[in-house]
């Protein structure tokens, strides 16, 4: 560095420019190494260490809070259960109306706004915000989680260093996503589960494309974090069992309430929260407050495992530390506090919360079922940790990750069809008598439409076989001469035909065209040698109709061929089959 | 108001890997220094919960205890010894819901050092607390041949010991014996940890054995009363009444108290005086015996019916659906054998003695059955059939 300024005010001696000569021309030459595809990579390596390092002291402030805030040991009937929650409360208030406004609430749909809407644009002050303000609201036991925050944290440092390095308007709307993967891996120690949240809920749309750098941002941050934090998982997996094909109706049971609870949660949220944004403006400084006294007075009178994330009581509850009327009590009372804390506006996650839910829930169910049934030979940790997954597929309706997360959790193969089969059954409750997504619900009530996985599943795809007519009856050969084919089509009513080109391929021709030819008197020429150099693209029956679109103007047929066998003609396209197709409702299935 | 960062990075692919590069390192070092302070005061802060916790444990308030180990593991999770004494204080606190959890922390530092005794043995315990016999007697032989940080020797016999006692109070005897055999060959010369053997094997009704340890007690302590009473008590449950008799008068000589030892010797002498195939007795006193033990059936037998109210006469009318009262049957074969006895003298009838000794010891078998276990007299002849029985066998 001395060198290059000594350089610059014209003191270096010889050398020492030879030496810079060097490394410049070493720098150009391997910025041609470097191309976006590859640097983007390498990039993805650095948001995901940049996150880590950002949730390691997200998870230190959350701790360090907590300690000084609430202290070490839990006290029941201790005035500071109601008192700290409200007080802070209050602070968080003034500074998300005042310093920090955007931070509201989870951070999932801000993130996916920043994809579809802002091309990536995240404020680095949201990752100051959200880092300061959801670590004292959830250190000072607001019912939320340091997830879905992490997750916000990770995408807007992506955001910020995509800027910085001005990188194209395509990839600087990947960071967002690639940013959340990291973070939320991080958070969790669960890279799978984030990256496949991610896509699930964040992308909304499987792409292969991003898939790369999404897997290595969320690996390199679970890396960064289990450095610094150690590898200890979450929980501490109790021994899970599943041992006979007909308990599987009894996880179909707690899967059916797990989507009710689901559905009970959602509609609660999807409720209160416009009401409470309806209220006057200064209402706004005190429903965090009120959040955390009713917080707090629940932890007051008994119940403080409901306060902040509340992986200890999970921990506990996945080894039978209570009873099954405490375990009910526990996940009706967290779905009030998550509820009041959500919709007061307070920053934070809901994935904790969700999974503390479905493990009392599970607990419960299990417990239960185990009273009535005591053959069942699931223990009340197997039904904890299914719960957890049941509630995250019908309230985050995320069904992929949440099979995969309580996998990664538990890593216990041994479980998986219980967890499928609950999740599945939790999965069409929620569903079915809940349309709208949560984060769906929270977006649209924030006046923005985004895409979503479930969406997508929701929506018949129109394929270029639904526009497909029959093969026609007449195909003229290339090799043939021009008043050979004119005589051909005099018995056809078409107007334009497909020609077979030799010694494969397909091209068009109109009747005018042909007859064109033939009057200019190039009747003795054969079709080939007149025709346009480039054949007409052939088409497969499977694809999405909008690729014909981009031949349809061109081409007055386009063949639609057998994948197996590209000389067999399966039927063609023309400009009106598709436009009428677009314009009729869709008949395919 | 609207924060901007400035543009700090230039646009050189190589340059910009580089300058992130030493980001993410300086971002490295100060993350670490920030972690290595924290977990500096989580460690600190956990010790300090630890010690409260154990304080709580050592006053057998585990509710407490269970609650300062918690939050000393949340300050230093992975810390192997809160664990263990979370672990022990959830085990001990009597729940059974949390023997669960108490096991499952045991399971993951086991997992870690299987080769650990103290995590084995805890383990052993959870299993015991579960009555799961075989996963007690795994981790205890886990424990025993495991390492210890200090005494392992003392360690691994206290460990073996324990297992004897559980397997004891499961009745699993041929177990417990097994161990037993096991854990005389590592005794230390220490009549104190004979004495303990013996009762073991007394438990495990291996009297033999028992007889075995008290002699080593008495081998380093001729005096001691607790031994002499032991030996002599083993004597006389394996049925040597001769050697019981010998150690009960040396322990009652040693403490006159010992109202056990009184007793057993008093039995003890009238099956020396009253048995009828003691060897170097002549065939006038063996008579004699014989004759004495048929009255003295033939007396218990009348009692015993007079007791439950059942009609001795009853073998020649039987009722109306046939069947015959057990003692009822006795006195039939009593009153028909009393006739032999004239010709006990006889040097022909040399079955004789068997045969009628043989009734004598049915009918003290059938009156302890029916109306509950002798005492004096006849209480020594049940005990001589019961040697006897067990001779033949």
């Amino acid at each position: 560095m001395s060198e290059l300024a000594a350089a610059s005010s014209g003191e270096a001696s010889p050398s020492s420019v030879v030496r810079l000569r060097t490394t410049r021309r070493l720098f150009s030459s391997l910025d041609g190494v470097f191309n976006e595809e590859v640097f983007f990579l390498i990039l993805c390596v650095f948001i995901g260490i940049f996150s880590g390092l950002a949730v390691v002291c997200f998870r230190l402030a959350i701790d360090w809070t907590h300690l000084a805030l609430l202290g070490p040991l839990p006290q029941t009937h201790s005035w500071r259960l109601f008192a700290v929650p409200s007080l802070v409360g209050l602070v968080v208030a003034v500074l998300v109306l005042h310093v920090f406004p955007g931070i509201r609430g989870s951070g999932v749909n801000q993130t996916k706004a920043a994809l579809y809407i802002f091309n990536g644009y995240i404020p680095f002050r949201t990752a100051i915000g959200k880092f300061i303000c959801a670590a004292l609201a959830i250190g000072s036991g607001q019912s939320l989680g340091p997830e879905d925050p992490s997750l916000q944290i990770g995408a807007s440092i992506a955001s910020a260093l995509g800027r910085q390095l001005e990188i194209s308007r395509e990839k600087l709307r990947l960071m967002a996503p690639v940013g959340a993967a990291a973070g939320l891996a991080a958070a969790f120690n669960a890279p799978i589960s984030a990256v496949l949240f991610v896509i699930e809920e964040v992308i909304g749309r499987w792409s292969a494309g991003i898939l790369g750098s999404v897997v290595l941002s969320a690996v390199s941050s679970v890396v960064i974090v289990r450095w610094f934090l150690g590898s200890e998982p979450l929980f501490r997996i109790p021994v899970t069992t599943f041992k006979r094909p007909t308990e599987l109706i009894a996880y179909a049971v707690l899967g059916i309430a797990g989507g009710l609870a689901s559905v009970a949660f959602a509609k609660s949220i999807g409720y209160l929260r416009p009401r409470l944004k309806q209220l006057p403006r200064w209402t706004q400084y005190l429903q965090p407050a009120f959040a955390g006294l009713l917080i707090g007075l629940i932890a007051f009178l008994g119940a403080p495992q409901i306060m902040g994330a509340g992986y200890d009581s999970m921990d506990q509850a996945m080894h039978g530390q209570y009873a099954w009327k405490m375990l009910a009590i526990l996940a009706v009372l967290k779905i009030l506090a998550t509820t009041v804390s959500f919709v007061s506006g307070t920053p934070g996650g809901m994935f904790a919360p969700t999974l503390f839910v479905g493990a009392m829930l599970g607990g419960a169910v299990g417990d239960v079922e185990r009273m009535f049934f005591p053959h069942l030979t699931g223990s009340t940790g197997t039904y904890v940790l299914v719960g957890m997954g049941v509630l995250f597929a019908g309230f985050l309706r995320a069904p992929m990750t949440s099979v995969f997360m309580v996998l990664e959790v538990s890593g216990n193969y041994e479980i998986i069809l219980p967890v499928i089969v609950a999740n599945t059954f939790s999965y069409l409750v929620s569903r079915g008598l809940q349309s709208i997504p949560i984060f769906d619900l929270l977006t649209r009530q924030d006046g923005l439409i985004l895409p979503s996985l479930e969406e997508d599943r929701e929506e018949a795809i129109l394929r270029v076989e639904d526009a497909m007519l029959p093969v026609p009856k007449t195909i003229l050969n290339a090799t043939d001469y021009v008043d050979a084919n004119a005589r051909r089509i005099q018995d056809s009513t078409d107007s334009a035909f497909l020609v077979r080109m030799h010694p494969s391929g397909w091209s068009a021709i109109t009747r005018d065209q042909l007859q064109r030819l033939f009057q200019e008197g190039k009747g003795e020429l054969t079709l080939a040698s007149v025709l346009p150099a480039p054949s007409v693209p052939s088409l497969y029956p499977d694809l999405p109709l909008d690729a014909a679109l981009r031949y349809v103007n061109t081409y007055a047929l386009v063949p639609v061929v057998n994948r197996a066998n590209s000389l067999q003609l399966e039927g063609v396209i023309s400009r009106e089959s598709v436009f009428q197709k677009y314009g009729a409702p869709s008949t395919h299935q | 108001m609207s924060w901007t960062l400035p543009k700090l990075i230039p646009r050189s692919a190589p340059i910009i890997l580089i300058v992130l590069t030493l980001a993410a390192a300086t971002g490295f070092a100060a993350v670490g220094h920030l972690v290595a302070r924290y977990n500096a005061n989580q460690q600190s802060r956990g010790r300090r919960l630890y010690a409260q916790g154990l304080a709580a444990a050592n006053a057998g308030r585990y509710d407490e205890a269970i609650a300062a180990f918690r939050a000393a593991l949340t300050c230093d999770p992975a810390n192997s010894q809160y664990q263990l004494s979370l672990a022990r204080a959830l085990r001990d606190s009597n729940d059974p819901r949390r023997l669960e959890e108490a096991e499952s922390y045991l399971l993951a530092l086991w997992q870690r050092a299987p080769q650990d005794a103290a995590v084995n043995l805890a383990l052993a315990r959870v299993a015991a607390h579960r009555g799961a016999i075989e996963d007690a007697i795994r981790y205890y032989h886990n424990a025993m041949y495991g390492v210890w940080n200090s005494d392992p020797d003392a360690n691994r016999t206290k460990a073996r010991i324990e297992l004897i006692q559980f397997l004891l109070k499961k009745a699993a005897l041929a177990n417990a014996e097994s161990e037993l055999m096991a854990l005389i060959t590592a005794l230390p010369p220490d009549p104190v940890a004979h004495l303990q053997a013996a009762q073991l094997f007394v438990q495990a009704q291996d009297y033999t054995g028992a007889l075995k340890q008290y002699r080593e007690v008495l081998h380093y302590d001729p005096s001691n009363a607790e031994a002499l009473a032991g030996a002599g008590e083993a004597a006389y449950l394996a049925g040597d009444y001769a050697t019981a008799q010998r150690y009960l008068q040396a322990a009652l000589n040693q403490n006159p108290q010992d109202a056990n030892a009184h007793q057993l010797l008093a039995t003890a002498d009238l099956i020396a005086r009253n048995n009828p195939f003691r060897s170097h007795i002549s065939d006038v006193e063996r008579n004699r015996r014989i004759t004495a033990a048929f009255a003295q059936a033939g007396k218990r037998l009348t009692e015993c019916a007079q007791q439950t109210g059942i009609d001795l006469n009853a073998a020649s009318t039987p009722t109306a659906t046939n069947s015959v009262s057990p003692l009822a049957a006795l006195q039939a074969r009593w009153t028909a054998t009393k006739p032999d006895l004239d010709r006990l003298r006889s040097p022909a009838e040399t079955d004789l003695p068997d045969t009628i000794m043989d009734v004598v010891f049915q009918i003290e078998q059938q009156t302890a059955f029916a109306c509950g276990r002798p005492q004096g007299l006849d209480l020594a002849f049940l005990l001589i059939s019961q040697k006897r029985e067990a001779a033949i066998q």
